[in-house]
């Protein structure tokens, strides 16, 4: 499949590959690093519509995502979004996912483009036994974007003829219009910038705002860039640290998982699990040594494997290898030395603090909405 | 482009014959194939080399890929510089961009190796992506 933006980057010479049943740019002439560093210091901007967009709405809507989501949509109030894990009755995940509510009974939830057949089929199962609720597969009538970086924000700025911009925090949405195109924002992104948009646009008129953003000099970044930003930020990503045998606590993710909900599927398994304790950690690894670590290479503490990197890269803002991996519990410690095992050589690294990379502040509204018992 | 005293792969490396003594680097098509080269990993002083063999490893942002000796031998040297920085193979990866130096066990090996016109016909040939 093409997204709507396909001849714009073939035009920008884009590098293409296949990524969940999509042809997308894996970079443009630059290459990954240049639109990796881009990102950091001015704006970059990224075809993400290959993600799915599935609309839920009626006034049985939240209901149901309540039911099938493991943050609480409840605490959502109409211009907010948070970060969700669509779970398993195990309290594996199916997918994880950005929920958006710009209007009243109406939810657009966000999820991985190599899952969104099975997410449809599932959400299809259950919606049955729901009333009052309506499923739409909104992914290719509704273009999406995301501009990210410092100077995003004057970008846009520059650009809205009415409405205001997504105030003041992260996760905060605003509808707005650029040329007379109405444009829903939400203050969210993929890069760990604390300056970052998502934009939905009607397809009809994507492409017009893609030259604006070009115009205003926003450099466009592929998937390859993508991935290394969210690595440095630390960021999930869906079939590397998130899947169906992968607990959203062993993730490091139990602040969206709202165990204060009546009820949702996998709340037993999770709480069953939170109760008996962690096997393993997701845990941020840094390289001493100069080399790469890179998905399947084993973690190690001297002859002992400990654990397997899920994400590796070179990150371009450390100039260091960096990784994410699931680590053995007695041995996810910050500050352990561990070993990587590359091409049959152990490498040193180090457990560190996460994240790699963090510019200020990200102030989070909504995004954790539970009353967390201390 | 090529320079026409060096010797090609076609797995993209070349090497030049001084004396007995082959230089061995990646080629500019290489380089720009590759685009995010970050580290390359050499072999030690007295390593042995095999021809059509990996040598040593390329990695890009996002992939691992293996240097190829174009000759059997062994490596008297490598280039200090390639160790901290890639600039120098980026930038100049015909000249100070060299990799390793190694001393030649069969001369006749670097007969069937690719003349400057049979490497930029080969290069030619290979399908554009994207």
């Amino acid at each position: 499949m093409k997204t709507i933006f396909y001849e714009r980057h073939a035009a920008l010479k884009a590098k293409m590959v296949d990524f969940g049943g999509w042809n997308m740019p894996l970079h443009y002439a630059t290459g990954i690093i240049e639109e990796h560093l881009a990102t950091r210091k001015n704006a970059g901007l990224f075809d993400v519509s290959h993600m799915g967009r599935v609309v839920f709405r009626g006034k049985g809507a939240l209901l149901f995502l309540q039911h099938v989501l493991t943050n609480n949509a409840q605490a959502l109030p109409i211009g907010q979004s948070q970060y969700t894990i669509i779970p398993n009755a195990k309290g594996g995940a199916i997918d994880d996912a950005y929920l958006y509510r710009f209007f009243k009974d109406e939810y657009i939830l966000v999820v991985n483009a190599a899952n969104r057949q099975s997410d449809w089929d599932y959400f299809q199962n259950i919606i049955k036994k729901f009333k009052e609720v309506e499923i739409f597969d909104k992914t290719e009538e509704l273009a999406m974007i995301s501009l990210q970086g410092p100077m995003s924000k004057t970008i846009l700025n520059n650009i809205i003829d009415s409405g205001s911009m997504p105030e003041p925090l992260k996760n905060q949405l605003s509808i707005v219009k650029i040329k007379g195109i109405e444009v829903l924002i939400g203050r969210t992104g993929y890069t760990g910038e604390p300056l970052g948009f998502e934009l939905f646009i009607d397809k009809n008129h994507a492409l017009k705002i893609w030259d604006i953003l070009i115009e205003q000099r926003a450099t466009p970044v592929g998937l390859g860039a993508r991935d290394t930003l969210r690595l440095e930020a630390g960021l999930p990503l869906y079939g590397h640290e998130l899947n169906l045998d992968i607990n959203p606590l062993e993730a490091g993710l139990e602040k969206y998982v709202c165990f204060e909900k009546e009820n949702f599927i996998g709340k037993e398994a999770l709480t069953g699990i939170k109760k008996k304790g962690l096997s393993r950690k997701l845990m941020y690894i840094l390289m001493i040594d100069q080399a790469i670590p890179r998905y399947g290479y084993s973690i190690k503490n001297g002859e002992d494997v400990i654990g397997a990197i899920t994400s590796g890269s070179y990150a371009p803002t450390l100039k260091k290898g960096i990784a994410l991996g699931y680590i053995d519990i007695e041995h996810a410690q910050i500050g352990r030395d561990v070993s990587i095992e590359i091409r049959n050589k152990p490498y040193r690294a180090k457990i560190v603090k996460g994240p790699f990379y963090r510019k200020g502040t990200i102030g989070e509204s909504h995004a954790k909405p539970c009353i967390q018992k201390n | 482009m090529y320079p026409k005293e060096l010797k090609y792969t076609k797995t993209h490396e070349w090497v030049k014959n001084e004396d007995g003594e082959a230089v061995i680097g990646i080629t500019r098509y290489a380089v720009e194939k590759l685009k995010d080269i970050v580290f390359i990993e050499l072999p030690s002083i007295g390593a042995k080399v095999t021809k059509d063999s990996p040598f040593g490893t390329i990695e890009s942002v996002k992939a691992v890929f293996e240097l190829n000796s174009p000759v059997s031998g062994e490596v008297i040297a490598v280039n200090e510089a390639v160790n901290t920085s890639v600039d120098k193979v980026v930038k100049d990866p015909h000249g100070d961009g060299w990799i390793i130096r190694v001393k030649l066990k069969e001369q006749s090996e670097l007969d069937n190796l690719l003349s400057k016109e049979e490497y930029e016909k080969f290069i030619q040939d290979i399908p554009k992506e994207g």
